[in-house]
């Protein structure tokens, strides 16, 4: 049977971060939030009944992702009645990776060991910084001891993979501030760590600070500085880089998110959710979208996002895919590919084809190559 | 006599006063041509002038208009193109009429091209019928705008037909006046043959249509017919009148305007303003006022990152076989490779032929620095007209470099006489004078450098009084200047396409601004790109294109797939749209980004 990542869409948050871009809503008054929060669980356990019903008999679901939003904000019944939901309606895997996505302060020992109870596995918990000014900056609703308490009390309910999100290049950031939160995140040894350089999404208040001039982006030297120190420092700690912005403990690797960079099937439940089922990637409303894969998208996704992968993609794997050998679809662009040869950006190497770390940095003119 | 029932007239006014719909509306009330058969601005016929709103090529027709005092008139209603850069045109046109309605659009007033052109008329001493279009409209001030008419032009506004082309109002009222005001045609039918050349087209079978207005004599089918500019002898193969399309007839006669084939081969061979005769009993004075064309602005084409240099030799030969006024010829760049120098009457001109290679004939050129002629006087006297930068002679050789003046007048609300007396200021201009035609509107008279004002005055002028300035001006002399080639050096080396000759004391402020320019449209590349301009040896401004440090998307899951993708084709689709030089590459649009007007600067 074939393999399924389900991702579930949570929409709610306890206020809007300033650079986040993700659909999501703000949840300032408590009792209509509570209301319409019921209203969309009750929704979505309908949709994933819905889902099923259409791909339980194909599919054998191995992981499982609930992100948003911030899901943690939902009562624990909530998720309680999601998770009860897909096991009802779909075939899940026994060692299945469950993951939720959390925010400090929106968790309590009675939700994690609820979580746990239903399966989850494995949280994610959005640190992004441990300076508290760079937290209120950001927008965030906690502070550096809400992440600490969070983290242990995550770690006493039983949960031994955690993820901690972190950014840097923040405007104003320096150096040293971003060392000090990657050595703190080090200390604390979360199994998993993702560190973002900041994106200036479209429609977000930094966005609007940037156009306007109020936000000045880090230089790119000082950010690609960061950069190559934190995977320094996280691979002399122990960590592997497996993904342009992705570290873990060997074995300990996101299995959901590795599907999205390897070109297999995802399910997205929810406001927004996007899916990739049979060649055709969809995303719900009210971000909707809909567009089936010719020969191009396909061989183009799955090169340009396994690209992102440090092992790179394989080029049998490519053939086995798609029917046609990999240079034999960029004969054309040989030639303009080769200077990224030639400076060590890109290397190839028997069945594989691989970004060296310093090619990293300029990936997207390598990546537009093969798109 | 039939003199006494034929008005031969054009329209003139200013861009978007509604000279086309107006004759639209004449052609459909005299009901020659079915109201459903109309497409709108029937005279302009290019898709690009009616997208423009201009008449590029002129539209001659000949209509019926049953009188009120029963009697059948034959309007034949000459076209005049409607920009400054062919007013040479213009006044050929005029030269076939004995009258022109002058269009006024009563909510804008009077400008400085419809005085342009009401002076060409004055000069051909036509009959000026004043019309105030737009009547329609709410903001429309009829009485002030008579005034205006009246002060400005000097001639009796009182009873000027008010109509609104647009919706049909006053129309029978103004062929009426026509008929009344404009006066017949004169001319001995049996004298000499004596016809004006005011247009001409290249016809796929017929080969080059010319559009006469014969002032005496006749001509017909089978005449030897002698071009006195060009002095060629043609046979008549055919002649006709416009009704609008080609209706041969028996022969024209004086009074008429109507069409004559001869087996012309080119345009060039029976230019306008050119007297066509009978080569066995030649008329012994030609009409006055004939020019050759004189190209006033110059620049580079090139076939674009790849397209091949064929077919924008077959464009460019196909585009000329109608267009009198546009030159050509092989040149090439070591930046740019294989292309052409093309001459033009001015700017818009230029944009006209290169719109016109990219939507009619689907090419992707690459235009470089438009340039006036510079007239280059060598140490040894010697003088060399130089219109390609690239080929000024090594300074230490030249005695003086003599530059084009023109004089511009620029007509202005009187809000705006600081802001545009500023401007001409900067680009080197010097008043002659300033007229209040009203209480509102100034005309300021400036002489200028006819460089200063191809590289983006218009723009300038119109940026800076809100769309309300407008501009006609004349080539008058040369005069000697202080005149550098600024060059631009890209990774150290010189792009030949970019270099232009500039006024010294603009050197350094047309280097920086060059220099901003392309720091911003010049995408990074994997190492630091330096952008420097020079005169002579000597780097005047330099900015740096950085290095890519970072062009990475750091976030990719899920829902950003699709996204991300549309993203790299962007950047893979810009890449395609690049030229290379040396190992830098820069985008098309370069070459047109760097002169172009720009408010913040």
């Amino acid at each position: 049977m074939k393999k399924l990542g389900i991702y579930i869409h949570v929409p709610f948050c306890l206020k809007r971060c300033n650079y986040c871009g993700f659909y999501s809503n703000a949840m300032t008054d408590a009792t209509g939030a509570r209301e319409a929060q019921t209203h969309y669980v009750q929704w979505l356990i309908g949709k994933i009944r819905e889902k099923g019903e259409e791909f339980r008999k194909k599919y054998l679901v191995d992981t499982i992702f609930i992100g948003g939003g911030t899901p943690t904000i939902l009562q624990p019944e909530a998720i309680e009645a999601i998770m009860g939901a897909i096991r009802e309606n779909f075939a899940v895997e026994s060692d299945a990776e469950i993951t939720i996505e959390s925010n400090p302060k929106t968790l309590t020992p009675q939700k994690l060991k609820r979580y746990r109870a239903t399966g989850i596995n494995r949280l994610s918990i959005g640190a992004q910084s441990m300076d508290d000014d760079i937290l209120k900056y950001l927008g965030r609703a906690h502070d550096r001891a809400d992440f600490l308490e969070t983290y242990e009390m995550a770690r006493k309910c039983g949960f031994d993979n955690i993820n901690v999100d972190l950014m840097f290049a923040i405007p104003g950031q320096t150096k040293a501030q971003w060392q000090d939160t990657v050595e703190q995140v080090i200390m604390q040894d979360p199994e998993h760590i993702s560190f973002y350089s900041l994106q200036i999404e479209e429609d977000t208040p930094f966005y609007n600070d940037y156009i306007d001039g109020r936000l000045v982006p880090l230089d790119d030297g000082l950010d690609r500085d960061m950069y190559h120190w934190a995977i320094g420092r996280l691979k002399s700690a122990g960590y592997t880089h497996y993904e342009i912005s992705n570290a873990a403990k060997p074995g300990y690797e996101c299995r959901h998110n590795l599907k999205y960079w390897s070109f297999d099937e995802y399910l997205g439940i929810g406001d927004s959710a996007s899916s990739f089922m049979n060649g055709i990637r969809t995303t719900e409303k009210p971000r909707e979208e809909y567009h089936e894969n010719d020969f191009d998208d396909n061989a183009g996704e799955f090169v340009f996002t396994g690209l992102r992968k440090r092992q790179g993609i394989s080029k049998r794997e490519f053939a086995e895919r798609f029917g046609r050998e990999f240079w034999d679809v960029y004969e054309g662009r040989r030639a303009r590919v080769q200077e990224f040869f030639d400076s060590g950006a890109l290397l190839e190497e028997g069945d594989r084809l691989w970004l060296s770390e310093d090619g990293i940095d300029i990936s997207n003119q390598i990546m537009a190559m093969f798109v | 006599m039939k003199q006494k029932y034929i008005r031969n007239f054009s329209i003139i006014a200013h861009i978007d006063h509604g000279k086309s719909t107006l004759a639209d509306r004449i052609i459909e009330n005299t009901g020659l041509v079915a109201h459903r058969d109309m497409k709108e601005q029937y005279l302009d016929n290019m898709d690009l002038e009616r997208e423009r709103g201009i008449t590029i090529k002129l539209q001659t027709t000949r209509l019926v208009y049953k009188a009120k005092d029963g009697n059948e008139y034959i309007f034949n209603l000459i076209d005049t193109p409607g920009h400054v850069d062919f007013n040479y045109e213009v006044s050929r046109s005029l030269a076939a009429c004995e009258g022109a309605v002058l269009v006024v659009d009563c909510t804008q007033g009077v400008e400085a091209q419809t005085m342009g052109n009401v002076y060409l008329a004055m000069d051909e001493d036509l009959e000026i019928l004043p019309c105030l279009n737009k009547i329609d409209l709410a903001s429309a001030r009829p009485d002030e705008t008579k005034k205006e008419i009246e002060d400005m032009i000097g001639i009796d506004a009182e009873d000027a037909p008010l109509v609104s082309a647009k919706e049909g109002i006053g129309i029978d009222g103004l062929l009426e006046k026509i008929v009344q005001v404009i006066p017949p045609p004169s001319g001995d039918e049996n004298g000499k043959l004596k016809a004006l050349i005011f247009d001409s087209i290249y016809d796929n079978y017929k080969g080059v249509v010319i559009y006469v207005r014969v002032f005496g004599g006749s001509v017909k089918v089978g005449d030897m017919i002698r071009l006195m500019a060009t002095k060629k002898v043609y046979e008549v193969t055919e002649v006709g009148v416009m009704a609008p399309g080609h209706v041969p007839s028996k022969y024209l006669s004086a009074g008429d305007v109507g069409y004559i084939c001869a087996s012309i081969k080119e345009v060039k061979d029976a230019r306008v303003g050119d007297t066509v005769t009978l080569d066995d009993d030649p008329t012994d004075q030609a009409m006055p006022g004939y020019k050759k064309i004189q190209s006033m602005v110059y620049c580079g084409i090139y076939p674009a990152e790849g397209e091949k240099y064929e077919p924008v030799k077959d464009a460019l030969e196909k585009l000329q076989v109608n267009d009198a006024a546009f030159l050509f010829e092989p040149e090439t760049s070591t930046a740019l490779g294989f292309g052409f120098r093309c001459g033009f009457l001015g700017l818009l001109h230029m944009e006209i032929i290169v719109e016109r290679l990219e939507r009619e004939f689907n090419l992707s050129v690459v235009t470089t620095s438009p340039s006036v002629v510079y007239k280059v006087v060598l140490n040894d006297g010697t003088i060399k007209m130089i219109q390609n930068p690239t080929n000024l002679p090594d300074p230490a050789e030249i005695d003086h470099i003599e530059e084009p003046i023109v004089k511009a007048d620029i007509m202005i609300p009187k809000d705006y006489v600081g802001t545009i007396m500023e401007l001409c200021q900067k680009r080197r201009g010097k008043m002659l004078s300033m007229d209040y035609i009203t209480t509102e509107r100034v005309d300021l008279h400036y002489e200028m450098p006819l460089n200063e004002v191809i590289y983006d005055f218009f723009d300038a002028l119109k940026s800076k009084t809100k769309g309300y300035g407008s501009l006609d001006y004349e080539f008058i002399r040369y005069e000697n200047s202080n005149l550098v080639k600024l060059d631009v050096l890209l990774n150290k080396e010189l792009v030949d396409a970019f270099s232009m000759i500039v006024h010294e004391s603009e050197a350094y402020n047309r280097g920086r601004f060059v220099c901003e320019k392309l720091k911003e449209i010049i995408p990074m590349h994997q190492f630091e790109v330096p952008v420097q301009a020079a005169v002579g040896q000597k780097v005047i401004a330099r900015e740096t294109v950085k290095a890519y440090r970072k062009d990475v998307i750091a976030k990719c899951y899920g829902g950003d797939i699709s996204r991300k993708k549309k993203l790299l084709e962007k950047q893979k689709e810009g890449k395609k749209r690049m030229r290379q030089f040396g190992k830098v590459e820069v985008p098309q649009e370069a070459f047109t980004a760097v002169l172009k007007y720009d408010d913040n600067k």
